[in-house]
């Protein structure tokens, strides 16, 4: 039985590696970009010629749309890595880098930043790269009509004025913090004012920046083809082309892998991390990702009006098995929402499954037969979890039952309160703000528990305005002791992050934002 | 001498309902599928009211320090993802089965025959322009993606799943009955029934319905098997029996995602939903073949 098990899988995978080979075959390239850069775009994308000249990488999603202030996906940035330059990025060990920017000066008071912008940079257009296109990028993200996502990010801004050609001043409305970190993502992607002001909506299916390669076409559902930009302004990448195809289903994207088909992936199974360390043909990279998952406990429904069942909660799962069993060690047990990579970890430890006392507070809090409905994305690593967690919980006499919910739903449930427990958590931000105010100050635009404690919030305040590391260091420490206290939210674990690639691919420089950085990749 | 005497005696006046039942079972019986479809449901049966004591370890407990492991002796058909015993989850999971195939066919039957029955022997306008162009309506969109969109309206869960899997199954039944009511209500037996003043309840309920319960029956034991199908797509979907109960379908969603590592996870259910659906199947054959007369 197993045999002719093994057979039909077989049978089935070759069958698949057969339609995806036919697929890359038929392209002919469509060169959207004009100007004098457009006469080298040649285009030769058969992925498996002796001479290969196309990086193809696997993403765990089709990205809805290519342009970076419009973009609410994650999956999204993966692709403007090779797209677009940043003001300013984040090297491996998480410091700030000069990309566009050269250097920035922060005034004393905080408010005012100076840009001082790197030259001789052009779109792949031709526009030139300056002070008047950050200044126009800046006002794009922030015009209501254009209604985009970045907005609350860069809402402070209060002025952005042209000092020079190539020296830009950014004034903002109150001190902030995590603003040069903002810049390390997409509200820091230049687009080009040209390309935007031709195209309009349409710059989503044809965008255009500075990034090292530049926009060749795009079949929804299949690949984006992207060509070597040869008027880039650092030294230009190695490998002439790159293919970016979309997988969702996990086993998938392994076995294209494995198979050649593919040459980078930017996510994997957990399930996956022993077989593909073996695997001598795969190199497999692992960094602590800035991320953290949990659960939203909706603090003004019973029985979470409760502290004592919310700390309960907190203290009966055993997060060390669910980062065993479920992630194969490919996360650690949370405590809070800063991930050890971050410079706000804090340093205590908290006890993990401590079924007596959370028994003893389930007993204090005087509510009997607590129970409660835990929605989840019907996934099997999110599943297999819950069950897990259900067990847990029925040890110390709390009743979890489990709704599947999809996606979609599950957001306008938590933003209509609509729930009692979600299982959701947050990519993470470089900048430790980014992965706490928005969750836990009052009535934060993702603060979906209903949470409000003054203390929280001047916290959070404060540590805005203070740019000296160790003193907001000490704050963000202040906070996660009153985060796990109150328990408004349960922290679980922090995920790693793994990049899977064949072990040609050289090059790769793994920044725990988790981006596929295809600049400094080559072929050996 | 005596006794064979009385034994011609009863060769000489056979009681006419014992010879069909004999010849009905012979039928049966020559079929040799039906014969194995119809133990394969017994078993079933069997092992679904006797999982408790069939079964070697509790079907949710789970044990971190046995993941993913394949069959053996201890465990039959192995382990799943978080440790728990597959044989133990699967026997459980065709009490799930079966009872979400019985129910939902109960369901079905229930509001099914009345409808029929009514419809069929009353005819006109009701009939003809509500009834069914209503169950026109329903039998035009794909039974699965139907009780997609119900289960989805009524929300999760193994209450809800076989609630719409009923809905899903009840135009087949008011149609069936219908044709069958229809047929007969031009019969001499019924005429005479009129004709001696009887109400129309009575030759509706004792006359006219027991003339069409093998058509029922047939109907009936079919559709339990794909509602079986039923709950397991839903459950596989997401819509179905919620975790950590076990149901056949959920099962066989947890284990996709092991097939390359540990494909006994999705095997095992996978096997049992294809031995069950086929044996019901097989059986209900051999049941219509069985009451219909004009077969030999």
């Amino acid at each position: 039985m197993r045999k002719l098990f093994l057979f039909a899988l077989l049978l089935a995978f070759s069958f698949l590696m057969v339609a995806c080979s036919s697929a890359s075959s038929s392209t002919d390239g469509n060169d959207a970009s004009e100007g004098d850069s457009d006469n080298q775009s040649e285009d030769s994308s058969s992925s498996n010629s002796e001479s290969k000249d196309t990086l193809v990488i696997g993403l765990d999603d089709d990205p809805p749309q290519l342009d970076p202030h419009r973009s609410s996906a994650a999956v999204d940035r993966q692709t403007f890595q090779s797209l677009y330059n940043k003001l300013i990025d984040i090297n491996e060990n998480l410091e700030l880098e000069p990309e566009l920017a050269t250097d920035w000066n922060i005034s004393d008071d905080g408010l005012t930043y100076t840009l001082t912008l790197q030259e001789g940079v052009t779109f792949h257009d031709g526009t030139d790269f300056n002070a008047e296109a950050v200044k126009f990028n800046f006002e794009r993200m922030l015009d209501p009509d254009f209604a985009s996502p970045r907005a609350s990010e860069v809402n402070l801004i209060e002025e952005v004025n042209v000092l020079g050609d190539y020296e830009v001043e950014i004034v903002l409305s109150e001190p902030f913090a995590p603003f040069l970190s903002v810049l390390t993502d997409r509200a820091g992607m230049m687009v080009s004012p040209t390309a935007v002001e031709e195209l309009g909506d349409d710059f989503a299916n044809q965008p255009v920046g500075t990034g090292p390669y530049e926009f060749v076409e795009r079949v929804a559902q299949s690949k984006i083809e992207l060509t070597r930009y040869e008027g880039y302004w650092r030294e230009k990448p190695a490998i002439a082309n790159v293919e970016i195809r979309p997988f969702p289903d996990a086993n998938v994207r392994v076995t294209n892998l494995v198979s050649g088909e593919l040459d980078l992936l930017n996510k994997i199974a957990f399930k996956d991390i022993e077989k593909l360390k073996e695997d001598p043909s795969i190199t497999l990279l692992e960094k602590d990702a800035l991320g953290y998952q949990g659960i939203h406990l909706n603090t003004e429904v019973e029985p979470f009006t409760n502290k004592n069942i919310r700390q309960a909660i907190n203290l009966a799962i055993d997060r060390e098995a669910i980062t065993r069993v479920v992630f194969h060690g490919g996360a650690v047990p949370a405590v809070s929402a800063f991930a050890p990579s971050s410079w706000a970890a804090p340093d205590f430890e908290q006890p993990n499954a401590d079924v007596e006392a959370a028994k003893a507070l389930v007993e204090e809090s005087g509510l009997t037969d607590v129970s409660f409905t835990l929605k989840i994305n019907p996934k099997p690593e999110e599943e297999q979890m819950a069950q897990m967690m259900q067990a847990m919980l029925s040890e110390v006499g709390i009743t979890m039952e489990i709704e599947m919910v999809e996606f979609g739903t599950m957001l306008d449930q938590l933003s209509t309160g609509d729930f009692e427990a979600v299982r959701l958590g947050w990519s993470g931000r470089t900048d430790p703000d980014g992965n706490a105010y928005r969750f836990f100050y009052t009535d934060a635009p993702n603060n979906y528990t209903n949470y409000s404690n003054p203390e929280v919030d001047g916290l959070l305040d404060e540590a805005r305005t203070v740019s000296v590391q160790e003193e907001r260091k000490a704050m963000y420490d202040q906070l996660s002791e009153i985060l796990w206290d109150d328990a408004p939210y349960i922290f679980l674990y922090h995920e790693r992050d793994y990049k899977a690639m064949k072990n040609y691919v050289k090059g790769f420089e793994h920044v725990a934002d988790t981006m596929v950085r295809t600049e400094s990749v080559y072929f050996e | 001498m005596e006794q064979a005497t009385e034994a011609n005696v009863k060769q000489k006046i056979p009681n006419p309902r014992v010879e069909m039942f004999k010849a009905m079972m012979g039928r049966f019986f020559q079929n040799k599928l039906a014969v194995l479809g119809g133990f394969f449901t017994f078993l079933l049966i069997f092992m679904a009211i006797f999982a408790s004591v069939i079964v070697p370890h509790d079907p949710i407990e789970q044990n971190y320090s046995e993941i993913m492991m394949s069959p053996s002796a201890d465990h039959w058909f192995g382990t799943d993802e978080i440790g728990r015993d597959i044989f133990s989850r699967v026997i459980y999971g065709a009490q799930v089965s079966l009872q979400a195939g019985l129910i939902s066919v109960g369901i079905a039957l229930a509001v099914g025959v009345p409808i029929g029955l009514i419809s069929g022997y009353y005819r006109g306008f009701w009939d003809e322009f509500v009834i069914m162009r209503f169950t026109d309506a329903m039998l035009s969109f794909p039974p699965l993606v139907l009780a997609l969109a119900l289960a989805a309206v009524l929300g999760a869960g193994l209450e809800n799943a076989m609630i719409a899997i009923g809905i899903v199954l009840t135009p087949n039944f008011i149609r069936l009955i219908r044709a069958e009511v229809i047929a007969h209500r031009e019969r001499e037996y019924v005429e005479a029934g009129k004709a001696s003043g009887l109400r129309d309840w009575r030759i509706i309920l004792i006359h006219i319905l027991p003339n069409t319960l093998a058509p029922i029956m047939v109907q009936a034991t079919l559709a339990i098997a794909s509602a079986i199908i039923s709950e397991a797509s839903l459950s596989y979907l997401g819509l179905g029996t919620q975790p950590p109960d076990p149901s056949w379908g959920a099962m066989l969603a947890d284990g996709q995602g092991y097939l390359s590592d540990a494909p006994w996870i999705a095997l095992f259910p996978g096997i049992f939903i294809f031995i069950t659906v086929l044996s019901i199947n097989l059986f209900g054959d051999g049941i219509r073949d069985m009451l219909d007369p004009k077969l030999k």
